[in-house]
């Protein structure tokens, strides 16, 4: 086969991939902006941008659950990512490196749902249950393991003797992190805040357990459609959860997927 | 004495890695120490830093007692064999980054530097980033960040061992040069014979955690256990 | 396996810094998972919770004798075992064949978003897609290969999982092919591929004695984490799945929010079921790992 037959047959197969890959999404927004969709038709009998007018001020609450669930987001990806980044390293140079790593593996594959179940009953005692700081607390046990797995990698020996090198150059400690370990380590903090960011933003088990249905993130509002088989609601708020993603690939896919497990 | 190490003992686990080590140096004065690797060089040079503390024994520098002080308010620099640059700065960055913790006025900052950086013979590479330079440079540069805050000792862990024959050769002159420029007080440890004979004004063997420091370089030269007869003879033989 | 880096605390901030750092670290981690093993452990056993009435193993033999709960774990393995290894095996074949497409420009782009998908939205999708009145049903209605819903096999809600698979499937793949073009070129397949053709080996020879091999054995880890989580799964098998065949934590959910107390300590009983295996996985895991 030519180079220039290969490169066709390339560039066949990527257009292919591409459209399998765009389908879902513009199902979902085909789907947010229809209305009417008896059953052997293939597309939506009417279309109207009706759905996406009531995000805001509508009976739905759809753009105070974006708001919600931005802030609750944000704030769990700061907290973890600015936690684990230090916690970590004290975890890293320490002689048992290896069985503390392990502590943290646990709760990172454990199903959330099945670990929100377990504690559900200290969630109620503290009277944490149904409130916003009780679902903080509870995403923060899954999203924090991560973290602290990401960044043990980080702080290799060379870090160690470059941070070694700042303390015989007269550097103390808040020098060493603000003039070289923090710049240094800029696209790992990057991609590990957008990594937590996206654990929280998809979470729907262990929210809706801890939450009793009460915080009503994105995710719990996509499942009330579906149980009230409004489909139409269901897509648009499926288009919201899938945006802010879709926006942070745009800006640089580098640092939010770079190393995915 | 200007830096004095006594009684030094140090141990990772069962292994005992230096063993009631004593040492002297007196001011503008370069001692190189010849080891293999394991024999304890880094870990001597680690205490004397802070970056380790030692089980027993003293640091004395010009008479007072370094212990207590973190590695931070020493004033004694540690240089790895790896250049160790920040990546995240440029060559000029780099080596003003003692000045700039020091918070030196903006023009004595641009003045040293650049003094610096000509006496390096780097005044072309102020404006590139670590990856651009080559090892020899790199090395440079690294020597530069540490000279320019005028540092009490200097302690030289292998230097030159990730280099080729040429850049090595080229780097020991000028390291030569500038440490009598700047009246250096330095510890140079090294595994090359020649490097040691070369970079040292008084040399010492170290060897399972202990340290024997030689009043001539006849004196070294003559002893069978640093290895220079057998170099020798290697090469009489061949002739 | 490379020698780590510790360093000795010489100050007592330093000192102080490390006890805290790895107090926060067992609390975070290891502790809100014990704490919530051990409350389900005891409530299992009958020692916890309003109904307990002391020490029963009851509920362990009702759930270990019950067929459902077996059902239940073989289900879920089954799910995860399917999903994962098509998708991998898929993942795997396109990345050998057409290393380079990966890479290219619009696809490298396009092939990062199908992971802005969230499981809850797969899981809606799919059942748009493959339910007896969702979008493939209407083409084949149109197609004429179908008279009406009823005829359109029942893929999702169905006794194989067809749909949580599929769901599962689609979230996995373009993983999975990430993964293994990373893997591609910081591996230096292309370097080895070639070592083998000058050693007389043929694309298939090349393909599956050294790529394959050596992109299974890198990854072995990260599938295993995977099958995980796919184990674990909660939101796709509760909208995909059926009443009778259940995956292990919509089974744990359910016994859970039953008015059927009873149900409760066999919920708890399950889930200590379930951390004993995750447990002994990691263990395994990474118990493997070192000796690599």
């Amino acid at each position: 086969m030519s180079i220039e037959e290969q490169k066709s047959q390339i560039n066949g197969i990527s257009l292919i991939l591409i459209a399998v890959i765009l389908f879902p999404f513009a199902f979902l927004l085909m789907l947010s902006l229809g209305r009417r969709w008896a059953y052997p038709m293939l597309l939506p009998a009417e279309w109207t941008l009706d759905n996406w007018q009531a995000i805001w001020g509508g009976q739905a609450g759809l753009g105070e659950s974006l708001l919600l669930s931005l802030a609750l987001s944000l704030s769990i990806a700061t907290i973890a990512t600015a936690g684990s980044f230090w916690v970590s390293k004290q975890v890293a140079y320490h002689r048992n490196r290896q069985r503390w790593l392990v502590l943290a593996y646990l709760p990172y594959v454990f199903a959330p749902v099945i670990l929100a179940a377990c504690l559900q009953y200290f969630f109620i005692r503290w009277g944490l249950s149904g409130k916003l700081g009780g679902v903080a607390i509870a995403q923060l046990f899954i999203t924090f393991p991560y973290g602290l797995i990401f960044f043990t990698s980080f702080w290799t020996e060379r870090m160690l003797s470059l941070e070694q090198l700042i303390a015989t150059l007269g550097g103390n400690t808040w020098q060493a992190y603000t003039k070289v370990l923090l710049p240094v380590a800029k696209g790992p903090i990057l991609t590990c805040f957008f990594q937590l960011f996206l654990i929280s933003w998809f979470e729907y088990g262990l929210t809706a357990l801890i939450g009793v249905g009460k915080v009503q993130t994105l995710t719990l509002k996509v499942f009330q459609y579906i149980n009230e088989a409004n489909l139409f609601f269901a897509a648009l708020a499926s288009c919201l959860l899938v945006m802010p993603p879709i926006v942070l690939l745009w800006l640089n896919r580098r640092y939010v997927f770079s190393k995915v497990i | 004495m200007f830096l004095e190490a006594k009684n030094i003992n140090k141990g990772f686990g069962a292994e005992k890695v230096l063993d009631d080590l004593s040492l002297q140096l007196a001011e503008h004065e370069m001692l190189s120490i010849l080891g293999r690797s394991g024999s304890g060089k880094t870990t001597l040079l680690k205490i004397l830093a802070g970056l380790e503390s030692p089980d027993k024994g003293m640091v004395l520098l010009q008479g007072q007692d370094m212990g207590p002080l973190p590695p931070n308010r020493r004033n004694i620099v540690y240089l790895y064999q790896e250049p160790l640059l920040f990546p995240h700065l440029n060559v000029f960055e780099n080596i003003a980054f003692g000045l700039r913790l020091r918070k030196a006025p903006e023009g004595a900052v641009q003045k040293r530097v650049a003094e610096m950086l000509a006496n390096l013979e780097l005044p072309e590479q102020a404006r590139k980033m670590p990856h651009q330079l080559s090892g020899g440079q790199r090395q440079r540069v690294a020597f530069g960040r540490a000279l320019i805050i005028n540092p009490k000792v200097l302690l030289l862990d292998e230097p030159f061992g990730a280099l080729d024959a040429e850049t090595r050769a080229s780097m020991q002159q000028l390291l030569k040069r500038i440490a009598k420029a700047f009246a250096i007080t330095a510890l140079f440890v090294t595994h090359g014979l020649k490097e040691a004979l070369i970079m040292g004004d008084r040399i010492g063997l170290m060897q399972q955690g202990e340290l024997k420091v030689y009043d001539s370089k006849k004196a070294f030269i003559e002893d069978v256990e640093t290895g220079v007869q057998a170099e020798m003879d290697f090469w009489r033989e061949i002739e | 396996m490379r020698t780590t880096a510790h360093r000795t605390p010489h100050t007592e901030m330093q000192k102080t810094s490390t006890y805290i750092g790895l107090g926060l670290f067992f609390a975070l981690t290891a502790f809100p998972l014990l704490l919530g093993i051990g409350y389900a452990l005891l409530f299992s056993l009958g020692l916890a919770g309003m109904l307990s009435e002391g020490f029963t193993s009851e509920h362990w033999q009702a759930v270990l004798g019950s067929e459902s709960f077996w059902e239940t774990m073989a289900f879920s393995i089954y799910v995860a075992l399917v999903s994962i290894g098509l998708a991998v095996t898929l993942a795997m074949l396109l990345v050998v064949r057409w290393p380079r497409t990966f890479e290219s420009t619009p696809l490298s782009f396009f092939i990062y978003w199908p992971l802005a998908i969230p499981a809850i939205v797969m899981a809606f999708l799919i059942f748009q897609l493959l339910s007896k009145g969702g979008a493939l049903s209407r083409l084949a209605f149109q197609l004429g290969l179908v008279d009406g819903l009823s005829q359109f096999p029942d893929w999702v809600n169905g006794q194989y999982g067809i749909g949580i698979i599929t769901a599962h499937f689609f979230m996995a793949l373009p993983f999975f092919l990430i993964l293994y073009t990373q893997m591609y070129s910081h591996e230096g397949l292309k370097g080895l591929m070639q070592q083998a053709f000058t050693l007389g080996a043929n694309r298939r020879q090349a393909a599956w004695r050294v790529a394959v091999p050596v992109l299974l054995r890198r990854s072995f880890a990260t599938v295993v984490l995977y099958f995980l989580f796919v184990m674990g799964s909660y939101e796709i098998p509760l909208l995909l799945g059926s009443q009778s065949r259940q995956m292990v934590s919509v089974l744990t959910i359910q016994k859970l929010q039953r008015f059927n107390l009873a149900d409760i300590p066999q919920a708890y009983t399950i889930s200590v079921v379930y951390s004993v295996m995750v447990v002994a996985l990691v263990l395994w895991l990474l118990g493997a790992k070192k000796q690599v």
